[in-house]
């Protein structure tokens, strides 16, 4: 029995004239407009509250006016990649969406939310969300999907895959079928598509993402060179500056092995075109560190101490070896730090074993990845590889990543939202809300 | 060295010693359960190695500090200056729902734990609250379908809204394994519409006797209306493949491969440097 809706084409209200595409991470927030006439770029906002070690706050963007990240803590309101404290959640929506002179200011009565979520959330927690928006904040109309369903909407085949571009005037359709690997804080997720909805049975979760490589990154330069375990931020970019996956795991292990007694092999100490060396930033002079080949001289240090600066403007450095390449390795060989899971390629063919065999070609041929973690050098590369080799031969194998991966899902949102009755087709109001309640929206939300 | 808030625990005369100790015990908690198998069974099955109890205990241990925030507990309350809502928008009335909600300080072990239980109970895991504005005896849908609700009862005079529908729903058709493949090859647009056009691999004699069969469209609605799994039913399996791998052994101090095992501790180092540099930690931490 179906509920009789009062919104038609004629007689119900318009839906709103811009939609706030909302891809909420537990790292950041992707956010920006999109309506009929076009989409703003988004904007990246931290989603914490930070606080340094002279105990000033920072509500999300407002990051960016921190000067010093030494010791710098975070409150983070999602938890496994799931909002699980609304009450930071509101604080830095509020302060990003809502404050007058906010640069994402909105109206939520006259807007609408496409808000993504992880899959497989717990139906509690989405609950949750659904009460916040309308009880709370009172959007007009909204839709709550898993992130990975709106890449569907980017140009999948013209701007991954190289084909020719959508024509302007073709209707939005969504990707006819592709595998979305979302890689990023909290885990990575492999979501199979058709035509942009999810098979719900075949997504699988890798509890391995941003966070634990930054963590396992902190964990090895503590051990080896310095104690890092308060200036994670740090870490992080450091592991962004330096960490590659690497295409022969065995071999780059034997360059960068130190040798069998106390005398180093010339190639460790030389860094063997894998060894680098990061510049810790003093947040004195500098706030960002950089890295650089390794340098066995030391040669920047003894430079500086000769020009006359005292042994305290001396840099501090961090030498990166097999710590680069043993860090996102962890994508693919969980069990390397005693995780009872498999790697990516692995969990690929075991989301495949749950459709029929002849949709294989088609996902195995249209693999992209999408969240930070793409970024990683070399992990395309080795992704296919690794695919390729468990895959049947008969298929062909291709794995791409969008030119931006981490805006790759709000740019497809904003697509989405460029479509205004397709939108307010998968879309419910607030009316609807009010009228048929939460479990109604849950049930609305799964069966999509 | 100075003034950025890292300590050298690294004397630089012994540049190898590891001045470093793992996080204290804070006993088996909610994290780790999300990383690694509940099950009895699977945990049976799936510890890797040959471990000793207190090697595994070590294992979920550095595991579960792997999973956390931070290595402290900090706890950052949310700025009191913004407290009175000042040049906000004003959302109006908190509603009872909202308030409990903003007031949880729930973690996700405790909603995935009670999820579980009430999954194990057999009752209804979500306690949902009536619709806000619903007249008391308002019908609530019990279809498990809520998308068709337009094919149903919708008023009769309302415009059609066949086209859009008819587009978002799953319509294969017998060429789609070839489609994704054909749309990303540029020189192809020349092709006659009324054919396939070809593939870069048609000649493949590979290609050439593999047909897989298209799934019918009750299939592809199958696959497409079936409900989301469980977090924990989400979370990708160690296969039976991987399991017949040896598991990576790693040098504890340096990195390279963990050929000796400590007989002490059961950590893996590489040779004998790494192994003296890994006594004195061993000593110090279980002592003689
Ligand atoms: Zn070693
Ligand atoms: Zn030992």
């Amino acid at each position: 029995m179906a509920p009789a809706s009062h919104r038609t084409k004629s007689s119900g209200p318009a839906p709103p004239s811009k939609t706030l595409v909302l891809d909420n991470g537990a790292y950041t927030i992707k956010a920006g407009f999109s309506s009929i006439g076009g989409a703003t770029e988004p904007k990246i906002i931290p989603n914490s509250i930070a606080r340094d070690r002279d105990r000033r706050t920072y509500t999300g963007s407002d990051l960016e006016k921190c000067k010093d990240f030494g010791e710098i803590n975070f409150r983070r309101p999602m938890e496994k990649g799931y909002i699980v404290n609304w009450e930071a959640q509101k604080e830095i929506w509020e302060h990003e969406f809502f404050e007058n002179k906010s640069e994402l200011y909105c109206e939520p009565l006259e807007t609408g939310l496409i808000l993504t979520e992880a899959p497989n959330a717990l139906p509690q927690l989405q609950t949750h969300c659904d009460q916040i928006v309308f009880e709370e904040f009172g959007f007009a109309s909204y839709l709550r999907c898993p992130g990975p369903t709106l890449n569907a909407y980017n140009d999948i085949p013209h701007h991954f895959f190289k084909a020719l571009a959508r024509e302007a005037t073709q209707p939005l359709l969504p990707a006819e079928i592709v595998v979305i690997i979302d890689s990023g804080y909290s885990h990575t997720t492999i979501t199979p598509l058709l035509q942009g909805r999810p098979i719900q049975a075949a997504i699988r979760r890798l509890d391995i993402g941003g966070k634990l490589m930054t963590n396992y990154l902190t964990r090895l330069i503590s051990l080896r060179q310095y104690d890092m375990r308060n200036d994670i931020y740090l870490v992080n970019e450091i592991k962004e500056a330096t960490v590659y996956m690497s295409k022969d795991f065995k071999a780059d292990m034997e360059v960068t092995w130190k040798g069998p007694k106390g005398d180093r092999r010339p190639l460790y100490e030389t860094g063997g075109g894998i060894g680098k060396d990061y510049v810790l930033p003093d947040y004195h002079n500098t706030t960002k560190g950089y890295v650089r080949d390794h340098d066995p001289t030391n040669a920047g240090k003894l430079k500086k101490m000769q020009t006359g600066k005292s042994a305290e403007a001396a840099e501090d450095i961090l030498t990166l070896r097999n710590e680069r390449y043993a860090v996102p390795e962890l994508l693919l060989n969980p069990t390397d730090i005693g995780l009872r899971q498999s790697g990516i390629a692995q969990l690929v063919m075991e989301s495949l074993s749950c459709i029929p065999f002849g949709l294989w070609p088609g996902f195995l041929a249209n693999i992209l990845v999408v969240g930070g973690n793409a970024n990683i050098e070399g992990f395309l590369w080795r992704l296919n590889d690794e695919i390729r080799a468990l895959a049947p031969t008969e298929c062909f194998v291709r794995v791409g990543r969008p030119e931006h991966p981490i805006i790759s899902t709000w740019n497809g949102g904003a697509e989405l939202a460029k479509d205004v009755d397709r939108l307010a087709s998968m879309s419910i109001t607030k009316q609807e809300y009010e009228e048929f309640g939460a479990g109604w929206v849950q049930r609305k939300f799964n069966g999509q | 060295m100075i003034n950025f808030g890292v300590r050298e625990v690294a004397m630089s005369t012994v540049p190898d010693r590891p001045g470093w100790a793992y996080v204290p015990d804070t006993g088996l908690n909610a994290s780790v359960t999300a990383l690694q198998p509940t099950s009895r069974k699977r945990h049976r099955t799936e510890l890797v190695g040959d471990n000793s109890a207190k090697q595994d205990a070590k294992l979920l241990r550095d595991l579960a500090a792997l999973d956390r925030e931070s290595h402290r507990d900090v706890s950052i309350p949310v700025p009191v200056r913004n407290r009175d809502n000042a040049g906000r928008v004003s959302h109006g009335k908190v509603t009872p729902a909202v308030r409990k909600i903003l007031q949880s300080q729930k973690t996700f072990g405790n909603y995935l734990g009670d999820f579980e239980a009430h999954v194990a109970a057999g009752t209804q895991p979500v306690s949902l609250p009536p619709a806000p504005n619903a007249p008391r005896l308002a019908p609530i849908p019990a279809s498990a379908t809520p998308f068709k609700r337009s094919h149903k009862k919708k008023d009769p005079n309302a415009p059609p809204k066949e086209p859009l529908r008819k587009s978002s729903m799953p319509v294969l058709k017998a060429e789609s394994s070839h489609l994704p493949i054909q749309n990303s090859v540029g020189e192809e647009k020349l092709a006659d519409a009324l054919d396939p056009p070809p593939h870069p691999r048609d000649k493949d004699p590979l290609l050439r006797s593999w047909i897989p069969s298209i799934p019918t469209q009750e299939e592809i609605m199958k696959l497409l209306t079936a409900p989301p799994l469980s977090y924990n039913k989400a979370k990708g399996n160690w296969t039976e493949d991987d399991r017949r791998k040896p598991v990576r052994q790693f040098c504890e101090v340096c990195g390279y491969w963990g050929r000796v095992k400590c007989m002490r501790c059961g950590g893996r180092v590489c040779a004998l440097e790494c192994l003296n540099t890994h006594k004195e930690e061993c000593f110090t931490r279980y002592g003689a």
